[in-house]
């Protein structure tokens, strides 16, 4: 099978220079679409910091950091009213549902929920920080857009990819902010 | 949404809702469970699909013949550590294959079954049956053929790719967060101490399944939301070298194996 002949130039591909136009391209997509169109095209449509973080292993070299940090946060797009905290009920929901924040599944949340994963730290009592302005906007830009703030995190840019809207997004500060939240509640 | 999607999001969900808040270790907990599976049962469902498989094996095709007339990359008919050294290329087919795509190539050119004939819960019995006689062997799958090479330095590109709207691939978590979890398990230290690819093919307790390591892959795409490689295909067969590669020299303690 001629797709099998995948050549080794396709090395450069899936995270060094995607622009890359070249024979090599065309074969490293056949190798992908042979796995089905939809995995290729997933596969194909990297942007620059998933690019990069492939090529290095998510261990960017020290000069290239600061600009993919101001890359990152130039993706971060804020809610039309500008209000960064929003209403915490709706940020449960966002919090908790899989196909949106998808939180639990790395975070412990509300303490009296036991189905966490630990793959990040524990967000129960989050809202001791406060809610200063700094703190708020902090916790918006993180939720947004992780990898602004530390490069090829296991925390996926949800805000950048869709997967909840800014306004979404503050409601998901709120929950984690909000006194009233049952995060920090006891 | 498509309805991997929803299953994919679905497991996600699951694994999170077993959750206890003991940490027990998983391998011995499948053990505990094997053991509790044979005291009650008098034998293993991992026996039951073995002895399945081994009727697939030796029975005959449309051109009359049974599979142990198929070279398996030691030779006509030879099962014993055949396994263990898989993927490889091979020169009949000029394909890198599998266990999987090996028994694929045996049931269409040699018995002359039709692509559409064969059912996938019989190619992972007889993938059972096959890797069962390379227990106690070590891994030696070996980079000759530049087909190997291409595909092994693809599946490299694969494992430590990141992509999609989850921005993760399987070193994220196989590598740079081993051992903590998003579900019930731990991650594994899939190219390290535990030496993933010696787990597969297995028999799945928590959720009575068989699967080979060609369902495990398209599972963790599965798992992260991720739009999954297609049974046999060449990203799948890329991350397998690769994986088999990193794990060479490893000893097969049980397969089938049996796990979670």
């Amino acid at each position: 099978m001629k797709r099998t002949a995948i050549v080794v130039g396709s090395l450069v591909l899936l995270g060094l220079g995607l622009s890359q136009v070249s024979p090599f391209r065309a074969r490293l997509e056949a190798a992908l679409h042979a796995g089905g169109h939809e995995f290729a095209r997933v596969m194909l449509s990297q942007d620059k910091g998933q690019a990069l973080c492939s090529q290095h292993r998510d261990k960017l070299p020290a000069d290239l950091i600061p600009g993919f940090l101001a890359e990152q946060k130039a993706l971060i797009k804020y809610p039309a009213n500008g209000k960064l905290m929003g209403d915490w009920k709706n940020g449960e929901k966002v919090f908790t549902d899989p196909k949106r924040g998808n939180c639990y599944a790395c975070h412990a949340g509300v303490a009296s929920e036991v189905a966490y994963g630990t793959m990040g730290p524990s967000l129960t009592n989050y809202g001791q920080r406060g809610t200063s302005e700094a703190v708020v906007r902090y916790t918006y830009e993180k939720i947004y857009n992780a990898w602004a703030f530390v490069p090829c995190s296991l925390m996926y840019r949800g805000g950048v990819h869709g997967l909840f809207t800014p306004e979404e997004t503050a409601d998901l500060v709120a929950f984690l902010l909000d006194p009233e939240s049952p995060i920090n509640r006891r | 949404m498509p309805l991997w999607v929803l299953r994919a999001v679905a497991v996600f969900v699951l694994l999170g809702l077993g959750l206890a808040q003991g940490e027990v270790d998983p391998r011995e907990e499948a053990k505990r469970q094997k053991q509790l599976l044979l005291e009650t049962a008098g034998i293993l469902p991992t026996e039951l699909i073995v002895e399945q498989g081994k009727e697939f094996f030796n029975r005959k095709g449309p051109l009359g013949k049974t599979m142990a007339e198929c070279d398996f990359g030691l030779g006509k008919g030879v099962l014993e550590g055949a396994a263990a050294r898989l993927p490889r290329y091979f020169l009949d087919t000029g394909k890198v294959e599998d266990l999987d795509s090996r028994i694929l190539t045996c049931m269409t050119r040699v018995q002359g079954f039709r692509p559409d004939q064969i059912k996938r819960q019989e190619v992972v019995a007889i993938a059972f049956y096959i890797a069962s006689f390379s227990m106690g062997k070590p891994i030696q799958v070996r980079l000759l053929f530049p087909q190997e090479r291409e595909l092994y330095a693809l599946g490299e590109k694969l494992f430590y790719a990141r992509s999609g709207a989850r921005d993760v691939g399987c070193a994220t978590c196989h590598i740079s967060y081993v051992g903590r979890r998003a579900g019930v398990l731990p991650y594994a230290d899939v190219l390290g101490k535990d030496k993933s690819w010696t787990h597969w093919p297995a028999y799945r307790y928590s959720n009575d399944q068989i699967w080979t390591m060609q369902d495990r892959i398209r599972a963790c795409y599965g798992n992260i939301a991720h739009p999954q490689p297609d049974l046999y295909s060449l990203p799948i067969l890329a991350l397998e070298l690769f994986m088999a590669y990193q794990n060479n020299g490893a000893v097969v303690e049980e397969w089938p194996a049996f796990v979670r």
